[in-house]
C-alpha cells in the first residue's frame, strides 16, 4: 500500500464521535460520558449566531471540531461559492480543524441551491472537472480535505466509468483524503445490485481518514440513506470489514433526522470505539 | 467543462426548476436517449429537492401555515418554490423572501389580510434567534440590545402569537412589535411597543440619563430607574456594570 494520506498529512485517528445537531446544542457540551471528537455541519455554523455559536463554542473546549459540509457544490458547473469558501476557511481556522470534508456531488445549478447531495455522472469530464475545483478549495483553505462518496439512487446518464473507478480517480487526481461513509456503501450496493465487499476492496483505502455510519429507511423498491434510524448490523459487518483493511480510522456516528436521546447516539459511538479498539488489539 | 457535462447540469437544472413533475422528468428522460435508470428512481430527486423548500418553509412559518390552512399553503410553497429558488447556502434563508411572497398572494388566494404581517413575524424571530449580532459583554453605557427588530402592522401580532392559536384571528389596530433575542437565554423576546419601553430606548439611543427623563417627562427618576432595569432584565437593553 502507498503512504497513507493521513500519514502524510499527520493526521491521526480521533476515535469515534458524534455530530452537534440543534437538539444537542444545550446538552453534548456538558455530558460526562465518552467522546472523542465532533462533527459540525458548517453551513449552519456559517452565518448563523446565538446558541449555534455558544454550543460550538462549549463543543470546542472539550473535543477536536471537523466541519463536514453539505454546500461546496465541488461538482456542480457554478463557481465556488466566494462567500462560502472564505467563511469556511474562517471556520476551519477557528476551531483549528485537522482536516475538513464534503460529498463528492453537486448542490447548486444556476445559482440556485437545492440543498441536497446529488449524483454526478460516472465520467472522465466529471473527473476532469472536479478535480481542479478540489484543489482549489484545498489552496483555499489551506487543510487536508477529505471527499465523502455519496449515495445515490438514480445512475445518472452518460457513466462510463465504475462507481470505485470515478471516486479513485477524483481522489487520486485531485490528491485528497476519502471520507468512507459505510453506510452509503451499502445503500448503494444493496439499490445497484453489487457487492458492498468487493466495492470496498475497489477503493484507494491508503486514503480513507473518515469512515461514516448512520442509517437508513427500507422502502419497499429501495433504501434510502435518511441519517434516521440506527446503524443496521449489516453497516456494522461491512465496518470491521472495512477497518481490517484500512485499521483504525476516525468514525462518526450520522443522524440527521428522527434525532434519537444523545444517550442513544453515544451508545452507538461507543460501540464503534469497541470496534477500534479491537482493531488497535489485532 | 465538457459539452455533455453542461447538457447534462443544463437538463437537471429544467427539471429542477419546478415545472409540474411529470412533465419535467419526461423532458429529462428525452434529453438523454437511452438512459435506464428507471424513472421512479430519478424522481426521488425531484421529491427531495421540493421536499427541502417545503420542509424549511413549514419549520420557519408554523403559524402562518395554519392560519392559511392547507390548500393555500400548498399553493404558497409551490409558487414560491418555482418563482423565488434558494440563493443562499444556509438553508433557512430560502425563507427570507417568503412574507413578501405571502403579501403578494393575500387576493389571489384569498387569505386572511393579517397573514402577511404574521409571516414577517414568523421570519423576524427566527431572523433575530439566528443573528449574527452578539451582544457586547461588558457596555459603557445604556446600550439597545443590537439584534433589535421593530415590525409594524395593523394587527396585534404579539398577544395573537403569544396566544399560540393560529386558527383565530388576531384583533385590527396599529402595533409596533419589538423583538430581539435575550443575550443570556439566546431566545427570541417579543412585546408589543409601550411608552416605558420606547422611553427605555431612546435614552440607550439618545444616551439620555434617567435624570434627565425625569426632568422631562415629570416621572420620578426612581420609575425611570425602574423600567430601565426591568427592560435590561429582559435583555432588550443591555447596562453597564456600575448599574446593574
Ligand atoms: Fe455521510
Amino acid at each position: 500500500m502507498p503512504a497513507s494520506y493521513a500519514h502524510r498529512h499527520g493526521l491521526r485517528a480521533l476515535g469515534a464521535g458524534i455530530g452537534l445537531r440543534r437538539d444537542f446544542y444545550e446538552a453534548l457540551p456538558r455530558t460526562e460520558r465518552a467522546l472523542d471528537w465532533v462533527e459540525i455541519i458548517p453551513e449552519n455554523f456559517l452565518t448563523l449566531g446565538g446558541r449555534t455559536q455558544r454550543a460550538l463554542d462549549a463543543c470546542r473546549e472539550r473535543w477536536s471540531v471537523l466541519p463536514h459540509g453539505v454546500g461546496l457544490n465541488i461538482g456542480g458547473p457554478d463557481a465556488l461559492d466566494e462567500d462560502y469558501v472564505s467563511r469556511l476557511s474562517a471556520l476551519v481556522r477557528r476551531v483549528d480543524a485537522p482536516f475538513f470534508s464534503d460529498h463528492l456531488c453537486y448542490s447548486r445549478l444556476g445559482g440556485v441551491h437545492l440543498h441536497d447531495l446529488l449524483p454526478l455522472p460516472f465520467t472522465e469530464a466529471a473527473v476532469e472537472h472536479v478535480v481542479p475545483r478540489v484543489r482549489e478549495v484545498m489552496a483555499r483553505v489551506g487543510r487536508p480535505f477529505l471527499l465523502e462518496n455519496p449515495s445515490y439512487y438514480a445512475k445518472m446518464p452518460g457513466g462510463t466509468l465504475a462507481e470505485a473507478d470515478f471516486l479513485r480517480h477524483v481522489v487520486e487526481q485531485a490528491d485528497c483524503g476519502l471520507l468512507l461513509d459505510v453506510n452509503n456503501v451499502y445503500v448503494n450496493a444493496m439499490n445497484h445490485g453489487y457487492d458492498a465487499r468487493a466495492f470496498v476492496d475497489a477503493l484507494p483505502l491508503e486514503r480513507v481518514v473518515q469512515i461514516h455510519l448512520a442509517g437508513h429507511e427500507v422502502r419497499p423498491d429501495v433504501l434510502i440513506d435518511t441519517h434516521g434510524a440506527s446503524v443496521c448490523d449489516e453497516v456494522w459487518a461491512l465496518y470491521r470489514y472495512t477497518i481490517a483493511r484500512t485499521g483504525a480510522v476516525s468514525t462518526l456516528i450520522e443522524w440527521d433526522q428522527d434525532i434519537p436521546s444523545l444517550d442513544a447516539v453515544l451508545d452507538e459511538a461507543d460501540r464503534a470505539r469497541g470496534v477500534l479498539r479491537e482493531e488497535l488489539r489485532r | 467543462m465538457t459539452p455533455e457535462l453542461k447538457h447534462f447540469f443544463d437538463s437537471m437544472g429544467a427539471y429542477f426548476e419546478g415545472v409540474p413533475e411529470g412533465v419535467g422528468l419526461e423532458r429529462l428522460y428525452a434529453a438523454h436517449p437511452g438512459w435506464q435508470t428507471p424513472r421512479t428512481r430519478t424522481a426521488l430527486y425531484g421529491g427531495f429537492v421540493r421536499g427541502h423548500v417545503r420542509g424549511a418553509l413549514e419549520k420557519l412559518f408554523p403559524l402562518s401555515r395554519h392560519a392559511v390552512g392547507e390548500a393555500a399553503w400548498d399553493a404558497l410553497v409551490e409558487e414560491y418554490t418555482r418563482t423565488r429558488p434558494a440563493r443562499h447556502y444556509e438553508i433557512n434563508r430560502l425563507g427570507e423572501a417568503f412574507p413578501a411572497h405571502v403579501a403578494d398572494r393575500v387576493e389571489a388566494l384569498g387569505l386572511a389580510p393579517h397573514v402577511p404581517a404574521l409571516a414577517r413575524f414568523e421570519w423576524a424571530d427566527f431572523a433575530v434567534f439566528a443573528s449574527e449580532e452578539v451582544a457586547p459583554e461588558v457596555v459603557e453605557r445604556l446600550t439597545a440590545n443590537p439584534t433589535l427588530t421593530v415590525l409594524e402592522h395593523a394587527f396585534r401580532i404579539c398577544a395573537h402569537v403569544r396566544a399560540g392559536d393560529a386558527r383565530k384571528v388576531p384583533d385590527a389596530g396599529e402595533e409596533l412589535a419589538l423583538l430581539w433575542r435575550h443575550p443570556g437565554q439566546l431566545a427570541t423576546f417579543y412585546m408589543e411597543a409601550t411608552p416605558s419601553a420606547l422611553l427605555v430606548l431612546k435614552m440607550a439611543v439618545e444616551g439620555l440619563t434617567a435624570e434627565h427623563v425625569a426632568a422631562a417627562t415629570g416621572m420620578s427618576e426612581a420609575q425611570v430607574r425602574a423600567d430601565v432595569v426591568r427592560f435590561a432584565r429582559d435583555g432588550l437593553v443591555l447596562l453597564p456594570p456600575e448599574s446593574k
